[in-house]
């Protein structure tokens, strides 16, 4: 059981990982990050980038639930 | 002021926008409260109660919201992408490709973005697998024996915390430039502030705890006075007239318009204290590596670095902010640009000739109104410091000067875009 979830967390790591690199960074650097900088303009999100959205919100709470699930099994595996 | 929250939230736009950050924020330190798998969170618990006020500890604290001594999954916080941003800002400089680029403009910018992110996770990487081998090996909380993790010598659990910690920097990221793109402020400015704003009721609190009402009083009152002061230094700004020429292109009549430059004062915003800060990070964190060694340089650094009341402390602080003002300002504003510009569209300053007297003057100008901003800067950073010592609160008073810019500085910069919002539909703003 723990093998399983750290091998799924490992993985859904990863896949976090390569998605958020994948997504077209925005918001340049630290250069507007605190005060000043003209706000970047409004490019409509293309088809890809919604689609890419999807996939790192379902890649995301996979991996939330596994986080969850192998430090609770980590925590309780030898009281239990 | 609460008619103007009302109007914020009657406008469906902007109400969208409000609720996505808060959310967001809401997802941020839901996930910062969550341990990494393989923490013994009762342990790390009795451990951080023990440890509670020692000044390098409050200091991690700030920046990661507590998040960092608890091993929870965002437990890196944003500190590797401001690392990350704060060396491919100084990279911009010295090599020239990335000068370029820099030149290029919006799609140069983006590929430097881009490259900003790649050294965020290479540097999460290399943090998270410090901090894991420090508690590993018991030496991330100095002075308590108790393991921190279920299974010590377990390989699999040292990847697995590290990779969960690599993905939680991934994730505060998106999480971040989510707030950007669709929210309102710029994301990572307001995770930071989010994190900074974290500690404060606690330590507040533990500050009434310790001393009584009466400094807890005083506290309140000194914090109160230096939030107005901040306020009233960042919204000053120096207008330098620009006239425009009048002038016909084809059948139309272009410019005759008067406006102004504004050169604030505190040009540099927060940055020169958050570059500052991390870098005098760098030697206490060294020290605390190198711990049990116990050298002669790790005892200097211990005495004159960590705990922050240190008059070379505070000197070299002092210094190296009054010096990132500068350097940021002269990277941000480049009076050359802004002069030729000016040319181009037929602007003028009054009583000064286009191009180069132009750039000169308005040089001339920005050194000179830097100064006092750059002074500010490092007093305002300094003065709780001297002022709590008197008083004879310890380190981890609230009002510390980092954290008070950067909550006073990022949260005039939201309300006013969301006041901008609110004026393109009319409405009455926050600021008066």
């Amino acid at each position: 059981m723990t093998l399983l979830f750290t091998i799924v967390l490992m993985v859904t790591s990863a896949l976090m990982i390569l998605l958020v690199l994948l997504h077209k960074g925005r918001g340049g650097g630290l250069s507007d990050m605190f005060g000043g900088g003209v706000s970047t303009g409004l490019g409509g999100s293309s088809v890809a980038e919604r689609n890419l959205d999807r996939y790192t919100i379902g890649i995301g709470i996979i991996w939330f639930a596994s986080v969850i699930a192998l430090g609770l099994l980590l925590a309780y595996d030898g009281q239990v | 002021m609460l008619g103007a929250f009302a109007n914020a939230f009657r406008t469906p736009d902007l109400r969208r926008k409000l609720l996505f950050v808060l959310g967001v924020v809401v997802i941020f330190r839901l996930g910062s409260q969550i341990p990494s798998p393989g923490v013994h969170v009762d342990n790390v618990q009795t451990c951080l109660n023990r440890i509670e006020d020692q000044g390098l500890y409050t200091l991690i604290n700030l920046f990661s919201g507590g998040a960092l001594l608890q091993l929870s999954i965002f437990a890196l916080g944003i500190m590797p992408y401001i690392t990350a941003s704060i060396i491919l800002q100084l990279l911009v400089v010295v090599i020239p490709r990335l000068e370029l680029l820099k030149k290029e403009g919006q799609s140069g910018q983006a590929k430097i973005t881009q490259y900003t992110r790649y050294l965020t996770l290479a540097l999460a990487v290399l943090q998270a697998t410090g901090i894991v081998a420090l508690a590993r090996s018991r030496q991330l909380l100095q002075d308590c024996d108790q393991p921190l993790l279920h299974d010590e010598n377990s390989t699999a659990t040292f990847l697995v915390m590290v990779i969960t910690m690599t993905a939680g920097t991934a994730v505060i990221m998106w999480l971040g430039e989510l707030i950007t793109d669709r929210g309102i402020g710029n994301g990572m400015s307001i995770l930071i502030f989010c994190q900074v704003v974290a500690t404060f009721p606690a330590s507040l609190w533990a500050v009434r705890q310790s001393q009584g009402w009466g400094t807890f009083a005083i506290v309140m009152a000194i914090g109160l006075a230096l939030v107005a002061a901040v306020i009233f230094i960042e919204q000053a700004q120096r207008r330098i007239p620009v006239q425009y020429a009048r002038r016909m292109v084809g059948r139309k009549m272009f410019g005759g318009s008067s406006t102004y430059i504004p050169l604030k004062v505190n040009q540099a915003g927060i940055i020169p204290v958050i570059f500052a800060s991390s870098l005098l990070y760098l030697p206490a964190m060294a020290a605390q590596f190198n711990a049990t060694s116990d050298s002669a340089w790790v005892r200097w650094i211990n005495e004159h670095f960590v705990q922050g009341d240190h008059p070379l402390y505070m000197a070299v602080y002092f210094s190296l902010i009054i010096f990132f003002t500068y350097f940021y300002v002269s990277i941000t504003f480049n009076p050359k640009e802004i002069a030729d510009n000016m040319k181009k569209y037929g602007g003028f300053i009054p009583g000064i000739r286009a191009g180069k007297p132009t750039e000169d003057y308005l040089s001339y100008v920005l050194s000179r109104i830097t100064l006092p901003g750059a002074l500010y800067l490092g007093l305002i950073s300094l003065v709780p410091l001297i002022a709590f010592a008197l008083i004879g609160a310890n380190q981890n008073f609230p009002f510390g000067g980092t954290s008070i810019l950067i909550m006073v500085g990022v949260a005039l910069d939201t309300v006013k875009q969301i006041e901008s919002q609110l004026q393109q539909r009319n409405y009455e703003g926050f600021l008066r």
